[in-house]
């Protein structure tokens, strides 16, 4: 891989970072001020969802491109059925709804990356995978 | 294909022609502003034919006044001084400075003008749509600008457009902080240092920094704020609000955490604006002194540390917002910090001058008068971080006249010191000097003439964003000074006609520029 390659997708990975934290940020803030919280429900098999992007890294790992493209898609898959499901008139839903979406637009963009540019897109990719395994842990645990 | 180019100077050249073409739109709504603030009853039958439905009978109306506010703040901010001292100058000269052939990833670069076009297209149709233009201003509070339709006429799908250009252009100015991050840490040419980089290239470097930073968290809000307007969530509307006698069914959302997210992006755009301009004008001073610039590594330093505070500071924009007055005195002593970075740069530049072979050239003068004004407006700004004196003064004059010194002049300022030192490397001829000299000495009247009285209407506590005075016995007295701002400001805006001729006519007729006619000592001049 190009180092130009590597600080590019660095450089978009604190981008990215950043957005979500200000998502985040708002989530804290905004939970914080209103009495209207009330945690949203995520079907059990989301939570299932964490091996996707665990199988996609690792078949990126081994040099599977090909087939870790597919678990991205899948991944956005099944992103796209919990969307569906999310109330947006409560303000937890809202924003489990804006976070989920703008990761599938994360794991979108990394797959079709990974499917484009190969094992050169593959630091993107981790950081998506990991990206999940957050926005999941806040609507699990935190929220 | 030359529109769809991959080429950096191509693409700066682009990205200048758009902010050419905002500048004078913005100039020009901003004239009729002023027009309207001094003769509010006035019936034009321009406006009648321009806004059928905004100047009925050709006598504007309060709405149509707020739109164009709203329009040229955006116009100006976004399109004019984050565009052209960043993406239009340092793509055509930050490779050329660092021995780099192009920008680290060209078509990315092609893609983040044509979003960045895209952008101002959208927010120009909000012009053509029913109801016009949105009332918000370029902050775009809630619960105005978050309700649609009923709160007024632009609040529909004007407002929906001017969201939809800003999510736009924060995509493409993260696309382009990224190749311009990418570019300077990967591109130098061999040999060549962090430290070895002229301040021009610090100072894009910040900028892309800070863009990065804050153009996501802008992008977050404008999302938020979109859904709140067209899927009935309630990230920033409180509940219990009536408009225009209609119960709002929203609840629970919070107006301020907007302001949040908007000035934790708004404080570090304003910097975004000025910090290229200040790289630029050490150079300019240096080289038309015939010295090095002084203190290079503070200053160097001190561009990275105004970047750095830029993101602490926000909290200055809404001391009035209630929040607790231990967050004001913190976000105020901090405020007060960027004054010493500020003052760094300031008096470096000052010894940079002194006793050196000064060269008058036209570039210098803007650099000169960059300097004064920098001084002029950050003066002001040390008042306002005040929580005290902010708590007057917020939304009087008194903010306009600061930040339109500052930012709205001494960075446009660089811009005319950056067409003038570079034109030849852009078109092999110079600029004319004297006019350009002409051009500055009238201007620089000008800007004073139209920004100095302003402060005195604040002192009053005359408000700002209010379509006309006329019901305020209290402001009675300040209409002779609003008069002569507003003619101050049509002289301005005429003077500005001898820099476009300049402009036009020296690319075909100015005179043949040699190799490096200034003598600088930068990569951009060498010929290899
Ligand atoms: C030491 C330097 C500076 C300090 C302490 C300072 C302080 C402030 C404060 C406290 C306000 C808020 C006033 C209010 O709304 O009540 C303000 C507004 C503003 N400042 Fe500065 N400022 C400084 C430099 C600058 C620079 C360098 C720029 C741009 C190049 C700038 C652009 C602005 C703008 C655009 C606003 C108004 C935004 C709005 O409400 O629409 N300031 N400044
Ligand atoms: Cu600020």
């Amino acid at each position: 891989m190009t180092n130009v390659a590597r600080t590019g997708q660095m450089v978009l990975i604190a981008a990215s970072a950043m957005f979500f934290a200000a998502l985040t940020s708002a989530m804290v803030v905004r939970r914080g001020l209103s009495g209207d919280w009330a945690a949203p429900a995520l079907p059990a098999w989301a939570f299932a969802t964490i091996l996707l992007p665990l199988l996609a890294s690792w078949f990126v790992h081994t040099g599977r491109i090909g087939i870790a493209a597919l678990a991205g898609a899948a991944l956005v898959a099944s992103q796209f059925a919990l969307l569906a499901n999310l109330q947006l008139a409560r303000i937890a839903g809202a924003f489990c709804f804006v976070l989920i979406a703008a990761h599938a637009a994360h794991a979108a963009a990394g797959a079709a990356a990974l499917a484009r540019f190969g094992a050169r897109a593959a630091i993107f990719w981790h950081f998506a995978g990991a990206l999940w395994i957050y926005v999941l842990f806040l609507f699990g645990v935190w929220a | 294909m030359i529109i769809f180019s991959i080429d950096h100077k191509v693409i700066g050249k682009q990205y200048i022609g758009l902010a050419l073409f905002s500048v004078v739109l913005g100039t020009l709504l901003s004239l009729i502003m002023r027009f309207h603030l001094v003769y509010p009853d006035a019936k034009v039958r321009l406006f009648q034919a321009m806004w059928p439905d905004g100047a009925p009978g050709g006598q504007m109306t309060p709405e149509l006044y707020l739109s164009l506010m709203t329009m040229h703040g955006t116009i100006m901010v976004f399109f004019v001084l984050t565009t052209a001292p960043q993406s239009g100058f340092g793509n055509y000269f930050l490779p050329l400075q660092i021995g780099a052939h192009d920008m680290a990833f060209p078509v990315l670069n092609m893609l983040s003008f044509w979003t960045t076009a895209l952008s101002l297209l959208t927010l120009l149709a909000a012009f053509f749509v029913e109801g016009g233009a949105p009332l918000s201003g370029w902050t775009a509070y809630p619960p105005l600008s978050g309700l649609g339709r009923i709160t007024g006429p632009g609040e529909g799908l004007g407002q929906d457009l001017w969201i939809l250009s800003i999510a736009l252009f924060c995509v493409a100015s993260l696309m382009a902080a990224i190749n311009f991050i990418a570019t300077i840490i990967e591109l130098r040419a061999p040999g060549m240092g962090y430290f070895d980089m002229p301040l021009t290239c610090w100072g894009w470097f910040v900028t892309a920094l800070i863009s990065l930073f804050a153009f996501a968290v802008l992008l977050a809000g404008g999302i938020l704020l979109l859904l709140d307007r067209t899927a009935g969530t309630s990230f920033f509307i409180p509940g219990g609000l009536i408009v225009n006698d209609q119960v709002q069914s929203r609840s629970g959302g919070s107006p301020i955490l907007f302001q949040h997210l908007f000035w934790f992006f708004g404080h570090p755009e304003v910097y975004i604006a000025i910090l290229p301009g200040m790289g630029l004008i050490s150079t300019v001073l240096s080289v038309f002194s015939g010295k090095k610039v002084f203190g290079y590594k503070a200053m160097a330093i001190a561009l990275v540390s105004i970047g750095g505070l830029g993101f602490v500071v926000w909290g200055h924009h809404m001391f009035i917002s209630g929040m607790s007055p231990y967050s004001s005195i913190a976000f105020s002593v901090l405020t007060l910090a960027v004054g010493v970075p500020s003052a760094v740069k300031t008096f470096n530049w000052l010894a940079t001058l002194w006793g050196g072979r000064l060269r008058f050239t036209a570039a210098m003068h803007y650099a000169l008068g960059f300097v004064s004004l920098f001084i002029t407006g950050g003066i002001t700004g040390l008042v306002l971080g005040q929580p005290g004196l902010d708590v007057y003064f917020h939304d009087t004059y008194f903010v306009v006249a600061h930040f339109h010194l500052i930012m709205g002049v001494a960075a446009i300022f660089a811009i005319f010191a950056a067409f003038h030192y570079w034109f030849p490397l852009m078109y092999g001829r110079f600029l004319n000097e004297r006019l350009g000299k002409v051009h500055f000495f009238l201007t620089f009247l000008g800007v004073y003439a139209v920004f100095v009285p302003l402060h005195f209407a604040g002192f009053v506590g005359n408000p700002r964003r209010y379509p006309d005075f006329k019901e305020y016995e209290f402001l009675k007295s300040v209409m002779p000074l609003h008069i002569g701002v507003t003619h101050a400001a049509y002289f301005l805006g005429a003077v500005q006609l001898i820099f476009l001729f300049n402009y036009f006519w020296s690319q075909r007729h100015g005179a043949i520029a040699p190799a490096n006619p200034w003598n600088a000592a930068t990569r951009e001049w060498r010929n290899d």
